[in-house]
């Protein structure tokens, strides 16, 4: 699979970029935005004469195929935000997760919670990836279900800068009851996958000394097979996810050797605009 | 697709330390709404729809080289992403 990337920087600057990084791929220069306005995706939020803001897309990360045709994109409404290589690779070559099979319990639904990923940068979106075993005969229901059932959910509690995008279910399919109502059932075994990401602010130390996001939540379901209803069920989850807090250019000046981001952002500015940084820096960063 | 909504960034406050908070609760010195911190908020554009041709990409690498994007693949499928910067 090949690999690109392209910003409004200069290649001297892209060069210095992928330097430092020990980059391989191609990172591609696109100064006067064409590349980004010819997709339609520059941010036009932002002034023409705002710079050096000017300029930048709306990110997102296209997935084509052998034949050159899209097959996948992932769009944020934030710079902050990008998808994770373990949600790029299962969308290019399907599942990726090397997981344990859920050790499934006679006559019952069994859960495993997970996380896709080994370790996660602030912005990077990862899914949380909830599953149920569900016994031969019996299924779980997606959304809408009548007054008094349970349908199929994922809750992550609440954490300060943690970011939960809506859940993706697999499609449930019409199932008619001896009563005649139809329900929506999903088929088998079902996957919920919860993609999120943190932004620096959840991180705690774990007991073993490493530092770690710790996601809590829990997950409610209910079976059924076609005579009886089983009662609702719900499991509290508490997984711990390695974490790390910073993922910026700003980083790099703790290295010696890495591209010096004042520099280089000193000369993006003199590129495109007779004002001084400082100035450009204050009033975004004033009341 | 109609206008693009700003996000006015009504949620924008500073932290003790004089970072600015955003709706996702991250902290930068860029107050929310301003600089590169201006988000849409609902639909935005997303460029060509899945289904159809990547688009042809025709532009300098960091090496110098200008690159077609397609012809540089040779047939591999990709992954191309758009960001912000690499200095900031």
């Amino acid at each position: 699979m090949a690999l690109y990337t392209l910003s409004y920087d200069e290649a001297d600057a892209l060069a210095d970029f992928a330097r430092s990084h020990g980059i391989t791929y191609p990172l591609l220069s696109d100064p006067d935005s064409e590349v980004i306005e010819a997709f339609g995706i520059l941010n036009t939020l932002i002034d023409p004469d705002d710079h050096p803001w000017y300029g930048i897309p709306y990110p997102g990360v296209y997935l084509v195929d052998a034949d050159g045709v899209i097959a996948d994109k992932f769009f944020e409404s934030s710079f902050m935000l990008r998808p994770s290589a373990e949600q790029l690779l299962r969308a290019a070559l399907g599942e990726q997760l090397e997981l344990p099979p859920v050790e499934r319990v006679d006559g019952e639904v069994a859960v495993d919670v997970a996380f896709d990923g080994e370790m996660w940068w602030p912005g990077v979106v990862h899914d949380l990836v909830v599953r149920f075993a569900v016994p031969s005969g019996q299924h779980l229901y997606g959304e809408p279900v009548p007054d008094g059932m349970v349908a199929t959910t994922v809750e992550v509690d609440d954490q300060v800068s943690l970011v939960v995008q809506p859940a993706r279910l697999p499609p449930t399919s019409p199932h008619t009851l001896g009563t005649g109502e139809t329900l929506q059932i999903f088929d088998g075994d079902v996957t919920v996958r919860v993609p999120m990401t943190h932004l620096g602010r959840a991180l705690v130390p774990a007991d073993d000394g490493r530092t770690v996001v710790r996601l809590t939540g829990t997950v409610r379901w209910q079976s059924c097979d076609d005579e009886a209803c089983h009662l609702p069920r719900n499991e509290s989850f508490s997984i711990e996810v390695p974490a790390a807090k910073h993922d910026s250019p700003a980083s790099e000046l703790e290295h010696p050797e890495g591209m010096d981001v004042r520099v280089r952002l000193g000369e993006m500015v003199s590129r495109r605009t007779d004002r001084p940084l400082g100035d450009i820096m204050r009033e975004a960063t004033a009341d | 697709m109609g206008d693009v909504m700003r996000d006015d960034a009504p949620y924008a406050r500073r932290d003790e330390s004089g970072l600015w908070e955003d709706r996702f609760g991250a902290l930068g010195p860029v107050k929310p709404g301003r600089g590169p911190r201006q988000d849409p908020v609902g639909e935005f554009p997303t460029g060509p729809a899945i289904g159809e041709r990547f688009p042809d990409v025709r532009v300098a690498a960091h090496s110098g080289d200008e690159v077609d994007v397609h012809a540089d693949r040779a047939g591999r499928p990709m992954v191309f992403a758009f960001y912000r910067s690499a200095v900031w």
